[in-house]
């Protein structure tokens, strides 16, 4: 017995000192690695390093890792990524992305009410600054030279109702834009088969698009032995704005979310209950029972819209250009060019389209990254973004390395060299060997420098045109324009307030609760409405009229206009 | 001797039973060592979070914590009970569990005396294998695999049922609110039927083998030995599980109702734990959410306690 009692007591000590090794070992490496690395890098004299020809940052040799959460579903960077590995020697920075799985508003609340920050955070600004959690920036930017020019034309558009800055903001801060290539926003978009098809007409109303749309479909029932889809409305949750949005760009107006604005008078109303809205379900009603939609359409997720599209099979749907992204690359990576998209200006007859935005010298202001409270070294972290925002390393993350992943033109612009535009166009490759995550999850330049070269290859003229298939310039030769967003209207300036899917509403309160049941009741009747019998239609449509007026707006409207006014002023 | 013993001070008395008591607790010293720390784990997992409670009696911002939230008394459960979203939700929850209560009963019972039946020991427990194994798939699998069989186009039962000529043009399963409950019951039957068996072929199991030899001299045939027998022998299983499970009637399940809740069928879709997560997390309306929770805790605590004592007066079966 009491042998057992000491092997016993032996095999626990020899567990307990396993664990506190195994438990100090990464420490212990850490403090081993340190000089090794530090040594290659003489301190005074400015080295660069040999294969980017970038500047290491001073504190290099402390490694510190970042968690950072963000909103959008996605894959983060294997730790292999070579671009990532480099920055990482250069900074001593990690930045460990976690992507959202699930419903961004259920994890905000979870994140909140646990209090289990991250160390910065890119999602729904507001839930997070009236919880507290996130730390004023305006006292600290000025001591960061690079951060502070990017944002400080924008100060007044980042300060909160608080009077604090709490958000370095992603996209779109550039004073000098690029032009508009292709629509990545809201649109009416079709395959370009059924335009080469039907010799190049550019469709402006319903009746235009549908007909070109049933007419291709009468012709080719299979498209490569799969059934043609002919009209494809996404439903599958926060998504479903592909099924609700759509009435008030045919009233011309742009993406104001929830309401339409009047471009005059700047009063807010309901559009989903308009006669546009009426005549756009009717219609999508006809198209059902021709069989242009089909029923399946409502009850598919996300993964199966995009798959079916991936398939080259779906002629037409109305979504936004970010969101069928993935569909497109899988198509141009075969090859299947003519089963790309392009987006047309359908509008009410003789209505101006008004799809495309042009930056109006505003930004959201809390569309970016926030730096929560839990951080763990906030002057780290604020300088490693500054050290990103200089233009060379801006060029690396983008561009990569002069003569292996892109040439410089005579006229001073840039193009990819062909192995690098293969990466790009490849998702998985483009994550995994392109600094792309990093660059476009942290602060950054887009549009042009203040010299008018391209931030990008996406904001590069050059580029996109040296880029482009064969099959695409002889499409955009047949309509004699340079990109396919010159389809639509020239890019419009909004007024100050644009737009009002940005704004806040306090959680709880009745504006909140008033455009939930709103959108609710929405979501509820239009798939009924569209797959009712053509003669149940206008019943339906008056009980949801009904509906809709039971559930009182006013309070979401009231407070849309009041905000309308307030950024106006 | 007994007038000496009866004078004693009641002091005394208590004294001695108290060092009775003491004594007892030394020397079960080792297994209150033992049970400590699940005591401890209960208490932090199961108990500390009813604080959170608080926060259905509030106007809760989570800015300000308990301490600064304005207190309001009933008034967010006065608010749940106006809403009529509420009371589907209710509706929905009670319809689908109890469509579950009695689907789950009679397969995994119904499965469990026809696998018990079986002589051939391999062949049992390939099937039983086999019949178990759908509950370790977690339900977005599962759900995958019902829409895929369930589409309108080229769905399996849309084609089987076209190809017997029932119907003569696909039906769009998951967006007609009257089938929803159905395919959520079945699609539970699908994949707990053969887990929750365990249990019954367990309990039947531990019969008593010389009870089906006395049925069988009596001339019993095979149905007669499950009826008699078998089935009485495992009722007391049978109603401890269903007064556990009436415990959990207001738990419908979520993952099935939130994968498949489009529009369409909204509203038959929605239970009350996603009337929960709509308007607690999603909305931030935390306090709301707590008082659904609230309603949610104190109906099964009523069920439990109700089953348990109707059982115990009818059966003399308790649970506790």
């Amino acid at each position: 017995m009491k042998q057992f009692r000491r092997i016993s007591a032996f095999i626990l000590i020899s567990c307990l000192i396993l664990m506190v090794a195994a438990c100090m070992k990464p420490k212990n490496t850490v403090g081993e690695k340190t000089p090794g690395t530090a040594t290659p890098k003489p301190q005074g004299n400015v080295v660069r390093d040999e294969e980017t020809g970038l500047v290491p940052m001073a504190d290099a040799g402390d490694p510190i890792t970042f968690k950072v959460f963000i909103r959008d579903p996605s894959t983060a960077p294997s730790k292999s990524n070579p671009v990532l590995k480099k920055i990482t020697e250069l900074t001593g920075v990690t930045i460990d992305f976690e992507f959202l799985v699930g419903d961004l508003a259920q994890k905000q609340g979870v994140m909140i009410a646990s209090e289990d920050y991250p160390d910065a955070i890119f999602a729904e600004a507001s839930p997070f600054i009236d919880a507290g959690a996130f730390i004023p920036l305006e006292d600290k930017l000025p001591q960061y030279p690079n951060l502070y020019a990017h944002y400080a034309p924008f100060a007044d558009d980042m300060t909160a109702k608080d009077g604090h800055q709490y958000i370095l903001e992603l996209y779109s801060v550039t004073t000098k834009t690029a032009p508009i290539f292709t629509d990545s926003g809201p649109g009416f978009f079709i395959q370009k088969a059924v335009l080469e098809e039907a010799g190049y007409p550019i469709p402006r109303t319903l009746d235009e698009y549908f007909k070109l749309i049933e007419a291709y479909k009468a012709k080719y029932p299979l498209i490569d032995g799969m059934k043609t889809v002919g009209f494809e409305i996404l439903c599958d949750g926060w998504r479903d704005f592909c099924l609700m949005n759509p009435p008030q760009h045919l009233m011309g107006a742009g993406n104001d979310g929830n309401v339409y604005v009047d471009p005059v008078t700047l009063k807010a109303s309901l559009y989903q209950t308009s006669d546009t809205a009426r005549n756009y379900y009717r219609k999508l009603n006809e198209e059902y029972h021709k069989g242009i939609i089909e029923a399946e359409t409502f009850t598919q997720n996300y993964d199966q819209y995009i798959n079916k599209m991936s398939n080259g099979v779906v002629l037409g749907f109305f979504d936004q250009g970010w969101d069928f992204m993935a569909a497109e690359n899988v198509l141009r990576a075969e090859g299947k060019f003519n089963r790309t998209y392009v987006a047309v200006p359908i509008t009410n007859p003789g209505v101006t389209d008004s799809y495309l935005d042009s930056p109006n010298g505003n930004i959201p202001g809390f569309n970016g990254i926030g730096i929560t409270k839990k951080c763990k070294n906030v002057d780290r972290l604020l300088a490693f973004y500054d050290w990103l925002l200089q233009e060379d390393v801006q060029n690396y993350l983008q561009w990569g390395i002069e003569g292996k992943d892109y040439i410089d033109l005579e006229n001073g612009g840039k193009v990819l060299t062909p192995e690098r535009r293969d990466i790009i166009n490849d998702e998985a490759k483009k994550r995994e060997l392109t600094g792309h995550v990093l660059w476009n999850y942290s602060p950054k330049r887009q549009g042009l420098y203040e010299n008018g070269e391209p931030c990008s290859p996406s904001d590069s003229e050059d580029e996109y045109l040296a880029s482009l298939s064969e099959y695409d310039q002889n499409f955009l030769k047949s309509y004699n324009i340079k990109y396919p967003a010159q389809l639509l209207s020239p890019p419009v300036v909004r007024p100050a307030y644009y737009p009002v899917w940005s704004m806040i509403f306090e959680e709880g309160s009745s504006a909140r609760v008033a455009v939930n049941k709103m959108v609710e009741t929405c979501r509820k009747y239009y798939p009924r409405l569209i797959l009712s019998n053509l003669d149940e239609f206008d019943g339906l449509w008056q009980e949801f009229v009904a509906e809709i007026e039971h559930n009182d707006v006013k309070p979401y409207l009231e407070e849309v206009n009041r905000q309308i006014k307030q950024r106006m002023n | 001797m007994t007038e000496n013993s009866v004078a004693l001070p009641k002091a005394v008395v208590r004294r001695k039973k108290w060092e009775r008591k003491i004594k007892l607790y030394k020397s079960q010293k080792s297994l209150f060592a033992m049970i400590l720390p699940w005591m401890i784990m209960t208490f932090i997992f199961s108990y500390l979070p009813l604080t959170g409670w608080i926060m259905a009696f509030q106007n809760f911002k989570p800015a300000k914590g308990y301490w600064g939230s304005k207190f309001v008394g009933f008034d967010q459960f006065a608010f749940l009970f106006r809403e009529a979203g509420f009371w589907r939700a209710f509706r929905n929850t009670l319809a689908m569990s109890t469509l579950n209560l009695i689907f789950g009963f009679v397969f995994a019972i119904g499965f469990a005396l026809l696998l018990n039946e079986i002589r051939n020991r391999f062949f049992k427990r390939v099937v039983q294998t086999v019949s178990y194994l759908p509950h370790f798939l977690s339900w977005i699998i599962v759900c995958g695999l019902i829409s895929n069989i369930l589409s309108s186009s080229d769905g399996t039962l849309n084609n089987l049922l076209m190809w017997l000529g029932v119907i003569d043009k696909p039906i769009l399963w998951l967006g007609i609110p009257k089938y929803f409950w159905w395919i959520v019951a079945f699609s539970n039957v699908w994949k707990e039927m053969g887990w929750n068996s365990i249990i019954y072929l367990a309990a039947m199991s531990a019969i008593d083998t010389s009870l089906y030899e006395a049925c069988e001299i009596d001339g019993g045939s095979r149905y007669r030995k499950m009826w008699h027998i078998t089935l009485p022998g495992i009722r007391p299983t049978i109603i401890v599980l269903l007064i556990m499970n009436l415990g959990f009637i207001l738990n419908a399940g979520f993952e099935v109702q939130y994968l498949f809740g489009r529009g369409l069928i909204m509203d038959v879709s929605e239970t009350i734990d996603i009337f929960v997560l709509k308007y607690g997390i999603t909305l931030g309306n935390y306090s709301l959410a707590t008082a659904a929770g609230i309603f949610k805790s104190v109906i099964s605590i009523f069920m439990i306690v109700t089953t348990n004592y109707l059982s115990g007066k009818i059966e003399d079966e308790k649970l506790f």
